[in-house]
């Protein structure tokens, strides 16, 4: 008896253990569906477009290359025609002026850290002339910070927006090939410069100056 | 049942852990409750390794078949520590083979350490590069609870929480060392 004691001590407090985990994760389980059972996900109401019809009109460019010079600086930039969020035509025309058209994403994180910056300096008056244009690019549903239309509302993102298609026919067009990308075009409508990643203040007022050279 | 209420039920049990882990740690600081606890501990400790082991891995096909978030790079890196770890101390939880530690501890801390390093690149996306590829999301959150506990997080918690428990020193040692084989 002596012998066996301990022993039927430690596994009746093991039966005791794996008892109280699993009430713990039922528990758990039981909150979880609690406190979800009347979340409602953020949706994009069925006046917004989120992805919308586009119409390129000219030549596309090349994709960005990752080094190397860029064939598409001194290329003319075509024309994307497609939508707004609130279905209104928005355009975006080369040769209207300088402009910098910016294509962003969503669900990219560097997006998401990238437009509160640009929104504070286009506030403070960077652009200094320069027409700004953004793509909502690379949208799906099924990604994080979905919808588009809700995220830069949410940041006072002022720049006019066009909703790019589910085949990303405007980010293609302009030869992106990877999030946030930047594409500066001078007064004639042709390439300046051409920038993918995060910017920094000095990086933006470049890209911006590009436009006017 | 939805995504919802299934991550937050996997972000749950996560913070549990990490409780569990925390609770451990302060026993340290007294000899005696850390005895009581190892006592208690250490007969379920194979069994409560492969458990969160399975359910880390049934989490994470979850996550990329049902919830369709599409694992990156590092997502698949982690799960090559964790899927073999998780029939490993199956195996060795039926059998009540301590041994095991050997094979596992090595997977879970490769697996730790890459978990580490997605968790940083959660929260510094420039530490990899400054863009995003359109094809293969970097570093995107697909979700995060409580503000803290994202899918890294969670695989950190549980590679530590199943290095934790195989470090306790009376596993048992395996049916090898514990009966001996008689040649007939």
């Amino acid at each position: 008896m002596s012998t066996t004691a301990p022993h039927q001590g430690s596994s009746k407090r093991s039966v005791v253990l794996i008892g109280l985990a699993l009430a713990v994760v039922v528990v758990i389980g039981l909150v979880a569906i609690a406190a979800t059972r009347n979340n409602d996900k953020t949706v994009s109401t069925s006046a917004t477009v989120e992805m919308g019809t586009v119409t390129v009109n000219g030549a596309v460019l090349a994709p960005l290359p990752d080094s190397g010079p860029d064939p598409s600086i001194g290329a003319k930039a075509p024309e994307l025609v497609g939508q707004a969020f609130d279905g209104a035509v928005e355009r975006i025309t080369p040769g209207s002026g300088p402009m910098v058209v910016m294509f962003v994403a969503h669900w990219c994180p560097h997006c998401q850290r990238e437009v509160p910056r640009i929104s504070e300096w286009v506030k403070a008056g960077l652009a200094n002339g320069v027409s700004l244009k953004s793509v909502a690019t690379g949208t799906d549903a099924e990604l994080p910070n979905y919808p588009p239309s809700a995220w830069l509302a949410g940041e006072q993102w002022a720049i006019p927006t066009l909703a790019d298609n589910a085949k990303t026919a405007a980010a293609n067009a302009y030869g992106l090939t990877s999030f946030p990308y930047f594409v500066a075009l001078d007064a004639s409508g042709k390439v300046t410069a051409r920038s993918s990643g995060e910017l920094t203040e000095d990086q933006f007022s470049k890209l911006l100056a590009t436009t006017k050279s | 049942m939805t995504i919802d209420t299934v991550t937050l039920f996997f972000a749950l049990l996560a913070v549990a852990l990490q409780l569990g882990i925390a609770l451990t740690l302060l026993s340290f600081l007294i000899p005696s409750a850390r005895i009581a606890l190892m006592d208690a501990i250490a007969p379920i400790a194979l069994l409560m390794a492969a458990a969160i082991a399975v359910v880390s891995m049934l989490g994470s096909l979850y996550l990329s078949e049902v919830a369709k978030f599409t694992p990156c790079k590092l997502c698949w890196y982690q799960r090559t520590a964790m899927y073999p770890s998780a029939i490993l101390l199956v195996i060795a939880a039926f059998r009540g083979d301590g041994t095991v530690r050997r094979y596992v501890l090595p997977l879970v801390g490769i697996g730790a350490i890459i978990s580490s390093y997605h968790i940083l690149l959660e929260r510094f996306p420039n530490l990899e590069s400054g863009t995003c590829d359109p094809t293969n999301p970097c570093s995107l959150i697909w979700f995060e609870k409580f503000g803290f506990v994202t899918i890294p997080v969670m695989a950190l918690t549980a590679f530590l929480a199943i290095a934790g428990l195989l470090s306790i020193r009376r596993l048992s040692s395996g049916p090898t060392n514990q009966q001996k084989v008689v040649s007939p």
